[in-house]
C-alpha cells in the first residue's frame, strides 16, 4: 500500500457526461414554487379536477412540514432558484425517427440507442420533464402490459391510476414526497397483468438537462397477481455550475404471488441534490427486490423500502454507493414486517474516496403479530483515503418476540495483503486496487443486467484511473 | 437513626433563581460548589428540553419532566453512628461477606458512612463526600469536577444534575497505587417524590489500579422520584479503572445516569452497567479515548419486566490513534417492558489504527416486549477496523424443550436460559466477588418477576 498521498486522485473530477444540449423548451415556468405554478402545471397537463386538488393539498403539506433535521446538508439548497416545470414537446413521440436531433445526440452519447437496439425493450426516455420517446414492444401490447408515461397513464386508465396513486407514498409521508406530489411531472406508469411474465427488462432512461431544472418524476407500478417483471431506471446529467435538484417518488404494488425487481443506477452530476422516496407494498407470497446504485450527485438521500404486508412476503434491497470528492451518499433501505412469516434482506456496500462521505441509514421494523419474521442486514464500507468518511445508522425496532433479526456492519480499508498478493502476480498497483474495489462491489454488479454491469465496471475503472502514484 | 435536622425546607420549590439561591445558602457549601450550581442552573434554563424530534431522544419522551414536581432529598446533619442506624437493605449488602478497600453509604441526601482502608489512606488514597473535598482538596474538584465533554443531547439533564447536586463522592488514587479490593458505594433512596442528584468522581493517576462499584437501591416508592446521576472517570497514563454501576431501584423511580470516562495513554477502562430497577432508566455511557494506545471495554446487562423502560446510549469516542474499544450490551425483556440501545462508534480524523467493535443482543421473552437497537458508526479515518452487530430474537425453543424434558417447568427453564444468555457478559468480569454480586442481583430480579 502506498502512503495516502498517492491515492488522493481517484476523482470523479472529470465528469464524463459533461456536455449540454442546446435545448429549446416550448414552455418554461418561472423559477421557484407557488400555488400559481402548481395550477399552471395542472392546467398544462389538462388534468382532472381531483389531481389539481391533490397537488394543492400536497403543496400545503410541503409548506407545513419542517425540514428534515437528519441526513445530508441541505442548507445550500435554494428552492427559489429552481425551475419546477419544463416541457420540451407537446406531444408523445412514437418512433425513434421523430425524436428531435439534439435530444437524440444527448441520448447517443449516453448509449441509449444501443440499449434500445440490444434490449429490444420499451424505452420510456425522459428528457426534461416529460416522456419524449416511448416505444412499446408489440408482443407486450398483446400481453396487455401497460407501459406509459405517467401523464398518459392518468389520461388513459383514470380508474386504475386513481385506485393506486399516492396510496403507497402519500404526500404526508415526508417533506419532499409532498413537494413531488405538488409539482410532479414525467415518470412511468406500468401495469403488469395477472400471470404475465416479462422476460426482458423494461427500461426508462432519462436525464435532467436545463440548468437548475428540478425534476420531479413520479412512477407508479402495479404488478397484478402472479406477474413477474424487471424495471430498470438509469439516469445521468451534465455538469452545471449551480445546484440542481431531483426529487422523485416511486410507488410499487406487488400483489399476491408476483415478483418484481426495480433497478436504478444513478449517476447524476456532482452538483445534484437527489432526494427520492421509493417504496413497494408487497403482498402475500410476493417478492420485491430493489437494486440501487448511487454513483453521482452532490447529495443523495434515498432509502428504497419494502412494506411486507402479506404473509410470506419477501423483500430484498441491494445497495451500492460510491462517494467521491465532495459527494455525500446518504442511502440505505427500509423493511417493514407487518405480516407473519415475512423475510427480508438488506446488503449495502459503500466506497468513500477523497473527501467523499457515504452513509448507510436503514430501518428494520417488525410489528407486533408479524410472527416468525426474519431479517438480515449487512453493511460493508470501504475507505480509500484518510479524508474519506463513512457512517452507519441502522434502526432496528422490534415489537414481536417470535422473530429473528440481525444486523452487521464492518468498515475497512483496502487490505495491504490483498494488494501485495495481486502485485506479486504482476499487476500494477492501480490494477490491483481496481480489482479489489471491483471485487468488493461484485455481489451487486452480478445482479445487474450485463450492459449495466459492464457500465458499472467501466465507471469504477474510470474512477480508479490515476488513483495510485 | 439520629435525630433528623432537615436543612432543606420540605417541598422547597426549585423553580426560580431566588429559591435556588436560598437553597444553595442553606447548604452552607464552599463557594466552588455553589458557583458550579449557579452555572448549572443557568445552563438548565438556557438549554432546550429534549424532544422526540432529537435523534437521541427519539424513543424516550421526557418533555413533561418538571423538576418542580420533586423536592430535593433531605440532608441531615448527622452520620449514622452504628450499623443499626442504616436502612435494612443497605445492611444486607454490607453483611455479605466481601472484601472492600473502601465503603461509602449515602441515604437520600445524607452521607451516612465513609471508610477507607487506613493503609491506603496513608498512601494518599482519598475517598470522601464531594462537599468535604471542596474544603480539603479544592484543587481536585477545580481540575476534574464537571470537566467531561458532554454531548449536546445530554446537556439539559447534566445541567440540572449540576445545579441540584445532592451528595456523591470523590475517589482519588495516587500514582502506582493498586487497590487490592473494590471500592463500594451504596446509595439508598426512600423519600418518595424526592430528587436525588448524586455524583461519582473517580481519578486514577498514572499506573493506579482500581475497581469501583456504584450500587443504587430503593424500596418501591409510591410517589415518583427522580434520580440524576453523574459519573466522571479520569484514568491517567497506564491506569486501570474497572467501574460497575448496579442499579436495582424499586418502582416509582426515574433514573438518568450520565457516565463519562476519559482514558490517558495506554490506560485500560472497563465500564459495566447492570440495569434492573426503576420505571424508566436511561444510561448515557461515553468512553472518550483521548490517549493513544488506550483500551476501553463497555459491558451492560438489563432485565426488564412489567412496564419498565430501559434506554442505553453509548459513545465510543476515538480521538486518539492506536486505541481499541469493545462493547457488549445484552438485554432480556419480559412483560410489556421496552428497551432502546443506541450506540455510536466515532473515529475522528487522524485516529488511525483504531480497532472498535460493538455488539448488542436482545432477547424478547414476551409478545408484548419491545426492543429497539441502533448501532451507529461515524468514521473519518481510513486505517481502522470497525464492526458492529445487533440482533433481536427469542429463547430457543429446542433448548427450552431440552430443559423441560429434564423436568424443569417452563419458567424455570426460561430463567436458566436467560442466565446463560447473560453469562457471556458476566464471564468478562475478572473479580469473582463482583461477578457474584451481579449474579445475585439478577437472580433476585428474575425470581421476583415470576
Amino acid at each position: 500500500m502506498p502512503d495516502n498521498e498517492t491515492v488522493t486522485d481517484l476523482g470523479l473530477d472529470e465528469y464524463k457526461y459533461d456536455f449540454v444540449t442546446d435545448e429549446k423548451p416550448l414552455f418554461k415556468a418561472e423559477k421557484g414554487l407557488s400555488e400559481e405554478l402548481v395550477r399552471q402545471i395542472s392546467a398544462h397537463k389538462d388534468e382532472p379536477e381531483w389531481m389539481l386538488e391533490f397537488r394543492l393539498k400536497a403543496l400545503e403539506t410541503f409548506y407545513s412540514k419542517p425540514m428534515p433535521n437528519w441526513g445530508g446538508d441541505l442548507s445550500t439548497l435554494n428552492l427559489d432558484e429552481i425551475y419546477f416545470y419544463l416541457k420540451p414537446q407537446d406531444h408523445m413521440e412514437r418512433s425513434w425517427d421523430d425524436v428531435p436531433e439534439n435530444i437524440k445526440q444527448t441520448f447517443e452519447r449516453l448509449g441509449i440507442p444501443e440499449a434500445e437496439r440490444k434490449i429490444l425493450a420499451g424505452v420510456g426516455a425522459q428528457f426534461e420533464s416529460e416522456m419524449v420517446y416511448h416505444s412499446l414492444k408489440k408482443e407486450w401490447e398483446e400481453q396487455g402490459i401497460i407501459f406509459e408515461s405517467i401523464e398518459d397513464g392518468l389520461r388513459k386508465y383514470p380508474e386504475l391510476f386513481r385506485e393506486h396513486f399516492a396510496t403507497i407514498v402519500p404526500p404526508q409521508d415526508n417533506k419532499y414526497a409532498a413537494l413531488n406530489s405538488a409539482v410532479w411531472s414525467g415518470g412511468s406508469f406500468v401495469c403488469i397483468p395477472a400471470g404475465v411474465k416479462v422476460e426482458i427488462p423494461l427500461q426508462a432512461y432519462f436525464r435532467v438537462n436545463a440548468e437548475q431544472m428540478g425534476q420531479f418524476e413520479r412512477t407508479l407500478i402495479i404488478c397484478e397477481e402472479g406477474s413477474q417483471a424487471h424495471y430498470i431506471e438509469g439516469c445521468t446529467a451534465p455538469v452545471y455550475t449551480t445546484e440542481s435538484f431531483h426529487s422523485g417518488v416511486i410507488e410499487i404494488v406487488v400483489k399476491k404471488n408476483a415478483r418484481f425487481r426495480y433497478t436504478t443506477i444513478q449517476n447524476w452530476s456532482n452538483n445534484m441534490y437527489n432526494l427520492v422516496t421509493q417504496r413497494a407494498m408487497v403482498h402475500e407470497n410476493a417478492n420485491m427486490e430493489w437494486v440501487d446504485g448511487n454513483l453521482g450527485s452532490k447529495l443523495t438521500m434515498k432509502y428504497p423500502s419494502c412494506y411486507l404486508v402479506g404473509e410470506r412476503a419477501h423483500g430484498e434491497i441491494l445497495s451500492i454507493a460510491y462517494a467521491g470528492d465532495g459527494q455525500h451518499q446518504d442511502t440505505g433501505g427500509k423493511v417493514v414486517h407487518a405480516a407473519p412469516n415475512t423475510t427480508s434482506q438488506i446488503v449495502s456496500k459503500s466506497i468513500s474516496k477523497g473527501t467523499g462521505r457515504s452513509t448507510y441509514r436503514g430501518l428494520c421494523k417488525v410489528y407486533d403479530g408479524a410472527i416468525n419474521s426474519k431479517s438480515n442486514v449487512e453493511c460493508d464500507a470501504l475507505l480509500l483515503n484518510d479524508t474519506s468518511r463513512t457512517d452507519t445508522y441502522p434502526y432496528i425496532e422490534i415489537d414481536e418476540n417470535q422473530s429473528s433479526i440481525g444486523h452487521e456492519a464492518s468498515v475497512s480499508k483496502v487490505g495491504e495483503e490483498q494488494l501485495f498478493y495481486l502485485m506479486s502476480r504482476g499487476l500494477s498497483e492501480e490494477q490491483a486496487m481496481t480489482m479489489v474495489v471491483r471485487g468488493f462491489i461484485e455481489p451487486i454488479a452480478k445482479e445487474l443486467p450485463l450492459e449495466y454491469a459492464i457500465e458499472l465496471n467501466r465507471l469504477i475503472e474510470l474512477e480508479m484511473e490515476g488513483s495510485v502514484g | 437513626m439520629s435525630e433528623v435536622t432537615t436543612i432543606t425546607e420540605p417541598g422547597a420549590a426549585i423553580d426560580a433563581q431566588g429559591s435556588l439561591e436560598r437553597w444553595i445558602q442553606s447548604r452552607a457549601e464552599p463557594e466552588l460548589l455553589a458557583s458550579r450550581r449557579r452555572e448549572g442552573w443557568a445552563d438548565w434554563l438556557a438549554e432546550p428540553m429534549p424532544t422526540r424530534r432529537m435523534e437521541e431522544w427519539r424513543y424516550t419522551d421526557i418533555s413533561g419532566l418538571d423538576p418542580e414536581a420533586y423536592s430535593p432529598v433531605s440532608t441531615t446533619g448527622d452520620r449514622a453512628r452504628s450499623k443499626e442506624d442504616l436502612p435494612g437493605p443497605v445492611r444486607e449488602v454490607l453483611d455479605s461477606d466481601r472484601k472492600r478497600s473502601a465503603v461509602f453509604i449515602q441515604h437520600n441526601g445524607t452521607v451516612e458512612h465513609v471508610r477507607v482502608d487506613p493503609d491506603l489512606a496513608e498512601r494518599g488514597v482519598v475517598y470522601a463526600p464531594i462537599d468535604e473535598i471542596a474544603g480539603s482538596h479544592p484543587e481536585i474538584l477545580e481540575r476534574f469536577l464537571f470537566r467531561s465533554d458532554v454531548a449536546q443531547s445530554e446537556r439539559k439533564l447534566w445541567a440540572l444534575h449540576t445545579a441540584m447536586l445532592s451528595g456523591g463522592y470523590v475517589l482519588y488514587v495516587p500514582k502506582n497505587v493498586a487497590l487490592p479490593h473494590p471500592v463500594h458505594a451504596l446509595r439508598y433512596v426512600d423519600e418518595a417524590g424526592g430528587l436525588v442528584s448524586s455524583h461519582s468522581l473517580i481519578i486514577a493517576e498514572s499506573g493506579a489500579e482500581i475497581t469501583c462499584i456504584d450500587e443504587y437501591l430503593s424500596p418501591d416508592l409510591d410517589a415518583e422520584s427522580l434520580s440524576l446521576n453523574g459519573v466522571e472517570i479520569f484514568g491517567a497514563e497506564n491506569a486501570v479503572v474497572r467501574y460497575l454501576a448496579l442499579q436495582h431501584y424499586g418502582r416509582g423511580v426515574k433514573h438518568f445516569s450520565m457516565q463519562h470516562a476519559n482514558t490517558g495513554r495506554d490506560s485500560t477502562l472497563n465500564v459495566f452497567n447492570v440495569t434492573l430497577g426503576a420505571d424508566l432508566a436511561r444510561c448515557d455511557v461515553s468512553a472518550h479515548l483521548l490517549g493513544p494506545g488506550s483500551e476501553s471495554e463497555m459491558l451492560a446487562l438489563w432485565f426488564g419486566d412489567r412496564d419498565q423502560r430501559f434506554d442505553h446510549h453509548t459513545l465510543q469516542n476515538h480521538a486518539a490513534p492506536h486505541a481499541r474499544s469493545d462493547l457488549l450490551f445484552k438485554g432480556a425483556l419480559a412483560g410489556q417492558s421496552h428497551s432502546v440501545f443506541r450506540g455510536l462508534i466515532r473515529v475522528a480524523e487522524g485516529a488511525q489504527l483504531t480497532d472498535a467493535y460493538q455488539t448488542n443482543r436482545n432477547l424478547l421473552l414476551s409478545d408484548k416486549a419491545k426492543a429497539v437497537a441502533l448501532p451507529n458508526l461515524e468514521i473519518e479515518a481510513d486505517d481502522v477496523r470497525c464492526s458492529h452487530g445487533a440482533t433481536v430474537g427469542q429463547v430457543d425453543e429446542t433448548q427450552l424443550f431440552y430443559l423441560m424434558s429434564r423436568g424443569l417447568s417452563r419458567p424455570e427453564a426460561e430463567r436458566l436460559l436467560v442466565l446463560g444468555f447473560f453469562d457471556e457478559v458476566l464471564s468478562r468480569v475478572p473479580l469473582e466477588g463482583t461477578r457474584e454480586r451481579i449474579r445475585e442481583a439478577i437472580e433476585l430480579k428474575i425470581g421476583l418477576s415470576r
